[in-house]
């Protein structure tokens, strides 16, 4: 890869970020995110940000040791997401269960829309880079599956949110 | 330890957990929590609840 295609990847994430920052922004402007909690929530949310702070240090702690036990084996900018991916599963999960991770003036069906957006664009994006064989070069996993690790993580997220909800309105059903 | 003392002031005022988490500013599972005795509330909540229900905090929340 020459100086010049790096430099135009490093521009494009760059803006990417921005876009998406913007983006995440738009949607706390329109009320569509929000970050009101009644008091259990935070408490909740307290003990996930920990096991998903940890779940990101053991990750990060385990990257490094692959790589020193059996060589580089993708790129730092998909390693470090892949790390991260770990730890917000992690405590988007525990949210989930302890019904903890919607604010009071969420909307289930919006989150969960957006989330199946999220998900097909990135699950999208990686089965293109995968049909394209870019995904691995020469053996080392490139940044380009960092769609695919993303989409991943948001499809898990839904999932278990999914199932959850499924389980506890019948519980509530039956209270 | 369950809080059937909240459960039933809640239902003689003909409110659903919904209804008295929206009135408190608490999520409906916040309330299902309580009653079912799996969160302790602070006592900022607890006064909140007692106000909505027009009952005390010994009526509602003492032994």
């Amino acid at each position: 890869m020459g100086a010049e295609e790096r430099m135009g990847i490093a521009v494009g994430l760059t803006v990417g970020l921005a876009v998406g920052l913007l983006f995440v922004a738009l949607l706390f402007r329109k009320k569509v995110l929000d970050c009101t909690f009644d008091e259990r929530q935070e408490r909740a949310r307290g003990v996930a940000f920990k096991y998903g702070f940890f779940t990101l240090m053991g990750s990060i702690f385990l990257y490094g040791a692959s790589e020193l036990a059996v060589g580089r084996w993708c790129d730092a900018l998909t390693g470090g997401c892949l790390c991260l991916a770990a730890g917000i599963l992690v405590f988007a999960v525990i949210c989930i269960l302890k019904d903890a991770y919607l604010s009071l003036l969420e909307r289930p069906r919006r989150i969960m829309t957006l989330f199946v957006l999220l998900s097909l664009v990135n699950l999208g994006l990686g089965a293109l880079m995968a049909a394209h064989g870019k995904l691995v070069e020469d053996g080392v996993l490139t940044f380009r599956a960092v769609n695919l690790v993303m989409g991943i993580m948001t499809l898990v997220i839904l999932i278990v949110y999914i199932v959850n909800f499924l389980l506890r309105s019948r519980e509530t059903e039956e209270e | 330890m369950k809080n059937l003392r909240l459960k039933a002031a809640r239902a003689a005022m003909d409110l659903s957990q919904q209804q008295l988490a929206d009135a408190v500013g608490v999520s409906r599972q916040t309330i299902n929590a309580i009653e079912k005795g799996d969160y302790n509330p602070t006592i900022k909540l607890c006064v909140a609840i007692c106000r909505t229900l027009g009952k005390t905090l010994d009526e509602l929340f003492w032994e």
